[in-house]
Order: C-alpha cells, then structure tokens, then sequence
C-alpha cells in the first residue's frame, strides 16, 4: 500500500542505549531535587519574581528534557515515521493553546469595576476597585465578612 | 479503478442473520448501520423534547409544565441532540460504512475497537436516559457550574457520566479513522485523490482527539465535586467558576465543527455526484477543513462574552472568530461554482444540499453578528442564538444528515426509495425548517431570552413562537415520512443497480451495492483522478454525441 | 507443553484488514500514539487548572506544597523511572522472542506499578486523610498562613490529578497482568511483540504525566 512500499525491519533499540537514556534520566532526577533543596538559600537575594522565573525554568526545563529523553529513546519515537513524530507532538503542541486563558485572566484586574467586592472568601479572579470620582452614583459597599466568624 | 463486480455473491447483510451475528459484529458495515438504528432512536428522544419545548411557548403564561419540567426538557432536548445524535451521526454511521470503502480497504484499521465505540455510546446513551427518567437534569447541555456542581437538581452525576462515557466512544471512532486515513489506502489512493469526505473526516478525527478528552476530564471534574468534594470550580474554595466555561468552551466550540464537518464532508460529495462536476478548487476546501479545525480551537471565548471574562480576552477572541468564517466561507463558494457549468440533477440528495448551502450560510453569517462582541452583548442569552446555532446544526448537519442517508441508501441495502416522495419532503423539511426558525431570529433580537418557559412580560411575542411551533410539526412530519418509506423501502422497494447515480469514488465503482463482506475483491488500484465527471459529455451523450463529434 | 525460554505462539499473525506485517505494525504505533494525544489534552486540563491557580495563590501554593514529602515523591519517581526502563527492555527482548526475559521484565515492571499505589497509599493518602487534609465538610487545618478554603483548593487539585495519575496506574497494573498472563500460556493473540510495544508505550506516558507533576506539586511551587 502507498506509504509502506519501503519494508523495513523494526527498529531493535540496544540496550546500552537503554541504559545510558535511564542514567541520564536518573541524573536529571538527583539535579533537579537536589535544585530545589538549595535553591531557597541560593536564591535567597534574588527579588521574588525573578526567583520564581529561574526556579520554573530549571525545574520545567528539566523535566521537558526528561520527558524528550522517554519519548524519543524509550518510546522510540526517534526511530518512527515522521508522521508519528508529529503526532508524538501533536498533544503537548494543542496543550500550550490552552494558555491563552491566560489573556483573560492576566488582563481581568485591567478593568475597574465599581464596588468590586472580593465575595467572601475571597473570590479567584479579583477585579481593581474603581476608584470614586465627583458625579457618580453612590456605591454600595458590602461588608466582607471575616473569614473566622 | 475497476475490480469486476459479482453481483450474485453474498453481501454483508447476508452474512449471518443471528442477533449475536449483529452484536458481535467486527464488519465496519454492520457496526454502521447499529449505529444507525440507534441513533436514529436518539434522534426520536430528542425530538419528543422538542417538542415539549416547542408546546411550552406556544402560551405566554408557560401553562404546560412546571418552571423545573421545562428546564429538564431542554436540557434533555440539548444534550441527547448535542451528544447522542448531532457528534455522532455521519461520523459513525456514514464515515463507518465509507471511509473503508471510499479509499480502498477493507475494514477500519481496528475493528474491535470499532464495536468497542459503539457499545460505548449505548452505554453512555442509556445513563443517560436513566437520569432523565430518575429526576431529569436541569443543567442545560453546557452544564455550567455552579450549577451544576452546586445548586442543581436531579441526576446530574449519571448524566455527566453518561456524557464522560460517550465521549470516548467518539474518540475511539477518531483514533480508528486517524490510523485507517493514514495507514489504509489502496495503492494509487494519493491525499490529493482523496475523497471531500474522508479529508472532511480526518480534520473531524482531529479536531475528536484534542478536544473530547477536554471536555470529558471537565466534565468528570463537575463529578468529582458533587461525590467527592474535589472543588477545582468551586467559588467556595476560591476557584473560578468561569474556568469551567474556559474549559468546556475549548472542546465545544471545536466541537461545533465536529458537528458540521462531516456534514460539509457530505456536501461535497453530493454536490460533485449531482452537478456532475469536479468539486471547485478541491485543493482549498480539502485544506479548510484542516483550518477549520486547527482555527476551531482559538475561539472558544466568543461564547463568553458576558461571562466574567475579560473585555480584552473578548477582543481577541471576538478577532480570531472571524477568522475562523473564511474558511467556512471558502467552502461555501467552492461548491456553488461547483454547480457552475455542470449538469444539476435536482434529485432528493441534491435538494438536501441544495438545502444546507442556503441555510448554513444564513447560519454563518449570523454566527459573525455573535462574534461581534458589541452586538453580541445585547443578543446574547436570546432566541437569536438559539435560531443561529440551530441554522448550523440543524439546516446544516440535519440537512447533510438527510442527503446521505438518501444518496448512500442504495449503497447500504441495495434498494431504492421512491424518489416522487423524497423530493417533495425535501422540500418541506426546508419549508418546516425555516418557518421554526426564522421567527426565532426576529423575536430574539426582540429580546426573547432562552430557556425561559414563559414570557408573559412580552406577549406579542406569541405569534413568532406559534409560528416556530407550527413550522416545528411540520418538521416532524417531514421527519416522520422518511422514517416510513425508508423502512417501507427496505423490504418492498426494487433493487437497485450497482451505481444508481453514476457516481464515481471507489465505493461506487469497485464495490457492489450492498457491499460484500471485505467491499473488494482483492485491493482495487487506483489510476484515476477523484471527481473525474464530465458534465459535457454526459449532456452530449444525452444527444447521442461524442466530445469529437461535437 | 508451554515452555518458558521461547515463544511458541503463532508467530506474527496479519489480521485480515492489513496486507503485510509491517503496515499492521505502523497502523498500531500510529493508532496508539493517536489515543495518546488525547491522554496528553486529558491530563492537560489538570495541568491547566494547576497553573492557573498556582499563578493566582502562589505564596499559598508555595506554603501548601511543604504538606508534600519531596522524599517519597522522590522514591516514586525513581520507581517509575525504572519500570519505565524496564518495560522498554521488554519490548527489546520481545523483538528478540525471548519469553524468559520478556516475562521478567514486564514483572519487574508490574512490581513497580504496584509498590507506587502502595507507596503513595501508605505514606500520603492514608495519613492525609487521617489528619483530615481531605476537602470537603471534615476538613481540618490549622496552618493560619493560609487560608481553610484554598487549602481545600489545593488539596483538590492535588488529590484530582494525582488520583487520575494513580487510576492509570493500576490500569497499567491490571493490562500487565493480564499480558503476561497472554504470554505466559502463548495465547495466539500475542503473535509479534506489538502488545508490549503499545502497553509501553502506555506507560511511559504515565511516568511522563509523572516527570511533570512531581516538580510541580513536590519541588518548587514557587
Ligand atoms: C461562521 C462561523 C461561526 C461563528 C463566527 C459563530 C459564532 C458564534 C457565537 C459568537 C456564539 C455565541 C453566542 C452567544 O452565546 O452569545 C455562537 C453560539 C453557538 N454556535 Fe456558532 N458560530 C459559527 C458557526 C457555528 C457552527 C458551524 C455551529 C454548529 C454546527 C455553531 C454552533 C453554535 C452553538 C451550538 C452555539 C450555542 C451554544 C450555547 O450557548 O448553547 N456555530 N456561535
Ligand atoms: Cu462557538
């Protein structure tokens, strides 16, 4: 049939690369905890935001190497078609569409609403409160309750 | 692209006459036509909901039934319509039976898994069906939470299972129809030979495989929190409720398109078959129906522009979903200059699509006045969605619905209908169509908000839902007449001939009507182009000529 | 007389859909990836709503993650590297046809899977449960840095993603069972080594769930 003319025989992965893939994976795992045993002190000086950046690029980086490291060796992927190259990607692809949620919920406190009440406990996606100005129609301010009553 | 035709063989419905030779079946054919008897009993479900609703509103004061019984049956309308009949339909009973056949195999690259789907979506069809005989659901089909997971009554949890349950059937049909496009064709059966419809089915097959499983672990989620307190939704934990819209919306607005490709995949056969035309630009509507689906997934947020969505987040998606019309449109235009200088055979499936072209373009260009985030805000949550969508789905996947059934059914069982009568319920399944729903599209923009079960503050409304109640029965008429002479056709009709319409495709040429158990004999090689009609010559070999001659 | 050193089944059966072998076998990893990719849209949902949160409540998120034992994570991590190991030198020895190694693998390999959901049991579920870190009503906490209801949250999440990892692992327990079951006695369904290739490939997938979601609840919410 038309996409299999060429007979190959299955790839046979040896298995010293088997093994080295599984050292490397088990390298990767001793880094990154050992990274975030450390990483509190080491980052100590580091304002927040740019800490939190560099520790969700290594872990995450490395956990992406790591699942590389399954898919292509362990998975054989890297010895597929590339028609299975690409489904292998497909998924992880159509996951990042995903974070276009982050358009709404990065942009949501941009728009002030008037009296904006955080609900009572606190509500997940607060908006700013916009302010008062001469001329606008009295607000009603609700009362937040403590969280402990 | 010939294989001889025996025609004094056994064919697939003769291969065994026991039940278990049906329910145990591995054959793509019979699996197809299970589904077909089941969805059509889905389809009935479904309607009788309608028509509840529809009865409902024929009264300003909502006199029939309680707030609540009314809540129950549109969801119930919307769900069992949504899930069980409009996801379901072409794909797994007209891609079933064709997909194998029209690029040359002689099954699904996975027959059990086949058999596995469908006993998926009975099983999924029959919680639900429990749940709506045990206390209902009032959810709506969207199952919004906190509803949903909080305040709702009835059987939301066999509900939400039912649907978790039958989303994995659709996607078991996926993965099948992904592997058999790709790994299946007959030799010569190039990509750019492939049939409208199996192109159709491969972006559907995408668009099944990145989305249902979204909505089937969100779904399951609303579950998780009504038995096991998980509140990932919750407002009470401090989580957003609108991230359940976020991701229901990433599946259903694809979903959408679930619904509708097949039927585009459909029209284009017809349209070829019936102008006895190449379809136009074959190449373009091939590739729109992968930026159907790869657009498909960016728009999700036009259905929530007045969720607490953010404005800037409804730009953006009020921008991609125009996007999202030009590949529609392409498709559109293409199979109206199809008909250009062809030979138009206004026989009962060409009037179905005849029938989807005009509706689905009404359907899709109201679908930009929604997308329009200003316009939007004021016809949100009214009859104008409500007339919108049911122009997409059910002028356009309805109607599509319909054309196979009628062009495909000589193929399934070999008999003819009686034509006379096809065409004129064609006819009034159009009229029905656009009586219900056209009012629907005047008294939304009204102001008629949905899923209310009465409206007695505006009734002057009245006479636009008598109208669509009116246009409603003489829908199920036009639904019911079918249901009949199909059946009649099955054990009185005459047989029918290998081809009846001259069609080509391999599914026509290579194979017998009905098919033998493997389609072929052996595996047909293709040589020719698809769509090779040629309107000319047939209107001059009509006069008895040759193009030579001419 | 089933003999354990070599396979005895029929070897390398078409199925009547395909032509040949190697059109039956390429259909199968293409078919299996395919389910897959919408295992990776399943569990991305969990994923997504993680990070959402995570994103909003990151000092609570940052507090919550200490409830976790980096330790024990660890140890399943390791676990599940290794079955994962184990289970590509299945296939290896598959393709090679000899049963022994095959059988010892994919039990090593099951040994695994099993000792993760007794692991995970044992040393977090049973005593969160038991201190009451489980959402709903009987919630109980008492950490005043962050707040009773976002704990809740947390631990929703936390029990949602890891519960649906840890039902694919004793699916995966239940499917290599029954598969060694299959070769044990040469069942003619197991005719090439295509049935190990695709619960590996299944299960790689689930340590790759895992390689993800252990820095993200265990390591570094921050
Ligand atoms: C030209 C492309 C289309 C555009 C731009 C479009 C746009 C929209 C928008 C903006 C809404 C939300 C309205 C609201 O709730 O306020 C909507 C609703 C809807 N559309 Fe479309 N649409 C298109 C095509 C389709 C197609 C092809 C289908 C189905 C086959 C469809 C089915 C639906 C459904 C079911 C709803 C209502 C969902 C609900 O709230 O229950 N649309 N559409
Ligand atoms: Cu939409």
């Amino acid at each position: 049939m038309s996409e299999h003319a060429h007979e190959h025989s299955h790839h046979i992965t040896p298995i010293s690369t088997l093994v080295k893939t599984l050292l490397l994976l088990g390298v990767l795992m001793v880094t990154t905890i050992a990274w975030a045993q450390i990483a509190p002190s080491a980052l100590k000086d580091v304002p927040p935001a740019l800490a939190s950046l560099i520790n969700n690029l290594i872990a995450m980086g490395i956990a992406f190497i790591k699942a590389v490291a399954v898919i292509m060796i362990f998975m054989g992927v890297k010895y597929q078609s590339s028609i299975v190259k690409l489904y292998a990607a497909l998924g992880f692809l159509w996951f990042t569409l995903m974070f276009i949620m982050f358009a709404d919920y990065g942009t949501r406190h941009w728009e002030a609403v008037r009296g904006w009440t955080p609900g009572v406990k606190q509500m997940a996606m607060p908006r700013a409160d916009e302010p008062y100005e001469e001329g606008m129609p009295p607000r009603k301010d609700i009362k937040i309750p403590d969280e402990h009553h | 692209m010939t294989t001889h035709v025996a025609t004094d063989e056994k064919n697939y419905l003769q291969e065994g006459h026991t039940l278990a030779s049906w329910l145990l079946t591995k054959d793509h054919k019979r699996i197809a036509v299970l589904y077909l008897i089941s969805v059509s009993f889905f389809f009935f479900v479904g309607s009788i909901a309608a028509m509840m609703v529809r009865l409902e509103l024929t009264s300003p004061r909502g006199t029939l039934m309680s707030n609540e019984t009314y809540n129950k049956a549109f969801s119930a309308h919307g769900v069992v319509m949504v899930f069980f009949f409009l996801v379901v339909a072409i794909p797994a009973i007209f891609g079933n039976f064709l997909i194998p056949m029209q690029i040359g195999a002689r099954d699904l690259a996975f027959p059990r898994l086949n058999l596995l789907s469908w006993y998926f979506y009975m099983a999924g069809g029959i919680m639900f069906l429990i749940a709506m005989m045990s206390g209902g659901v009032d959810a709506g089909w969207t199952f919004y939470t906190p509803m949903s997971s909080i305040y709702s009554n009835g059987q939301i949890t066999l509900a939400l299972v039912g649907a978790f349950v039958v989303g994995f059937s659709s996607i078991f049909t996926g993965v099948n129809f992904i592997a058999t496009i790709h790994k299946m064709r007959a030799p010569g059966m190039t990509w750019w030979r492939l049939p409208l419809f199996v192109w159709g089915h491969y972006a559907t097959s995408l668009i099944v495989i990145l989305g249902t499983p979204v909505v089937a672990i969100t779904l399951l989620l609303v579950v998780f929190e009504r038995v096991a307190k998980i509140g990932i939704f919750s407002p009470e934990l401090g989580g957003d409720p609108v991230l359940f819209q976020h991701m229901f919306w990433f599946y259903s607005h694809p979903a959408v398109y679930i619904m509708v490709l097949p039927g585009m995949a459909v029209i284009s056969e017809i349209m070829a078959c019936f102008s006895r035309n190449k379809v136009f630009g074959y190449h373009f509507v091939a590739l729109s129906s992968l930026g159907i689906a790869a657009l498909s997934f960016i728009v999700w947020g036009h259905h929530m522009f007045v969720s607490s969505q953010s404005m800037y987040q409804g730009i953006f998606f009020s921008f991609t979903s125009f996007l999202v019309a030009v590949p529609s449109a392409i498709k559109v235009f293409n199979w109206s200059l199809t008909m250009y200088k062809g030979s138009v055979w206004l026989a009962s499936p060409m009037i179905y699509a005849l029938g989807f072209l005009g509706l689905f373009t009404v359907g899709g260009m109201t679908g930009l006045y929604l997308a329009s985030v200003g316009t939007d805000v004021h016809v949100t949550g009214t009859y104008f969605v409500v007339a919108h969508f049911h122009y997409v789905m059910v002028g356009g996947t309805l109607l599509a619905f319909l054309g196979a059934l009628h062009f495909w059914w000589p193929k399934f069982f070999g008999r003819m209908y009686p034509e006379g009568v096809a065409k004129w319920n064609a006819l009034l399944v159009f009229i029905g169509f656009n009586l219900t729903f056209l009012p629907q599209f005047v008294v939304g923009w009204l102001g008629m908000p949905r899923r209310y079960h009465y409206y007695y503050f505006a009734p002057e409304f009245q006479v636009y839902h008598v109208m669509s109640t009116l246009g409603a029965s003489a829908l199920a008429v036009s639904l019911i007449v079918p249901a009949f002479y199909l059946t009649y056709s099955l054990f009185k009709g005459p047989k029918s001939p290998p081809n009846p319409w001259a069609a080509r495709g391999l599914e026509w040429e290579a194979a017998a009507s009905p098919p033998i158990k493997h389609n072929f004999h052996g595996v047909p090689v293709v040589v020719g182009d698809v769509y090779d009609y040629d309107a000319e010559a047939e209107e001059l070999a009509l006069r008895g000529m040759t193009k030579e001659e001419a | 007389m089933i003999s354990l050193k070599k396979m005895n089944q029929p070897q390398d059966t078409v199925y009547e859909q395909f032509e040949d072998l190697a059109q039956q076998q390429e259909t199968y990893v293409l078919g299996m990836w395919s389910f897959l990719v919408t295992e990776v849209m399943f569990f991305g949902v969990m994923f997504m709503s993680y990070i959402v949160y995570r994103w909003k409540y990151q000092p609570y998120f940052y507090a919550l993650h200490k409830e976790l034992d980096w330790r024990i994570g660890g140890i399943n991590t390791a676990i599940l590297l290794a079955s994962s190991f184990s289970v590509a030198l299945a296939v290896h020895y598959h393709q090679k046809k000899k049963k022994m190694n095959v059988l010892m693998c994919l039990g090593f390999t099951n040994l695994c899977a099993i000792s993760f959901i007794v692991i995970k049991l044992l040393f977090e579920y049973i005593p969160k449960w038991n201190h009451g870190h489980y959402p709903g009503p009987g919630f109980s906490w008492d950490n005043p840095y962050v707040p009773s209801h976002i704990a809740q949250l947390w631990f929703s999440l936390y029990f949602g993603t890891t519960g649906l990892h840890g039902l694919h692992v004793l699916i995966g327990v239940i499917l290599f069972s029954v598969l060694m079951y299959l070769i044990a006695v040469d069942h003619p369904s197991i005719s090439d080594y295509l049935p190990t290739e695709m619960l590996g490939l299944y299960w790689h997938f689930v340590d790759i769930v895992w390689i993800f979601l252990y820095p993200l609840y265990y390591l570094m919410p921050k």
